[in-house]
């Protein structure tokens, strides 16, 4: 199981990625595009008819999160949402 | 009020927006460095190449070097901007604490504070966004430590 894993990290992971610092580093900057993606992209949804339900699904968490999370910046932004 | 505080006041607010303008939920400590870039007594930095637009374009630079160890390139999606409305956040992040608090110990007292300590506070960070950002774009920090202390390099 180790040697698998040994192996399968060797194979895939880029040079740069030996040193901790970038791994690390990679993970914050991972996080931040992710977060700017999901803000652009429900945006787009909702913008295009999709429902709260919808959306949540896709994202897979509940629709309570993704409107606690965007439902007062896209009204204020003045999108058109759809109940369901 | 005293002149430091109208100072850090007046650096934070800057940095709220910056950090609005990110998307982010919390101030860091680089978009404190951001918020000196643009407030007052900037001068020194300015001169040391460290201007609003230099400090953008280093921490621009980190981000897209970071995704870039993991094989994501940050211009492969065009989606459209989000828009962006309400309050910008008032939190600090851990970053951000860090750069106060090592501000604070810089001076023995609050009078003795002085806008260069929260820089400093900053600059003394050897691990995260800002020292990267640095780093990669060819900024010598240790060197910008002992510009800005007074001491010699």
């Amino acid at each position: 199981m180790t040697n698998w894993k040994l192996v399968n990290y060797g194979c895939f992971m880029p040079p740069e990625l030996t040193d901790p610092a970038d791994a690390l580093a990679a993970v914050a900057a991972l996080r931040r595009l992710a977060d700017q993606l999901e803000e652009a992209a429900v945006e787009q949804a909702m913008r295009d008819g999709w429902s709260w339900p919808e959306v949540a699904e896709a994202l897979g968490i509940t629709r309570q999160a993704v409107h606690k999370k965007h439902a007062k910046r896209l009204i204020e932004a003045g999108v058109p949402l759809r109940r369901r | 009020m005293a002149a430091i505080d109208h100072y850090l006041n007046t650096v934070i607010q800057h940095a709220r927006l910056e950090a609005f303008d990110d998307g982010s939920a919390t101030l860091e400590a680089h978009h404190l460095l951001l918020g000196i870039a643009v407030a007052g007594e900037n001068a020194e930095l300015i001169a040391a190449g460290l201007g609003p637009d230099q400090i953008r374009a280093a921490l621009q630079g980190e981000f897209e070097h970071s995704l870039q160890t993991v094989g994501v390139s940050a211009a492969a999606y065009r989606l459209p901007k989000p828009t962006r409305v309400g309050d910008p956040p008032t939190s600090l992040g851990a970053s951000a604490k860090l750069a106060f608090d090592r501000a604070f110990s810089r001076a023995r007292t609050k009078k003795e504070l002085r806008p260069v300590h929260l820089l400093l506070g900053i600059l003394q960070a050897e691990i995260g966004t800002v020292p990267r950002a640095l780093a990669l774009a060819g900024f010598d920090r240790p060197a910008l430590i002992a510009r800005f202390s007074g001491d010699p390099a």
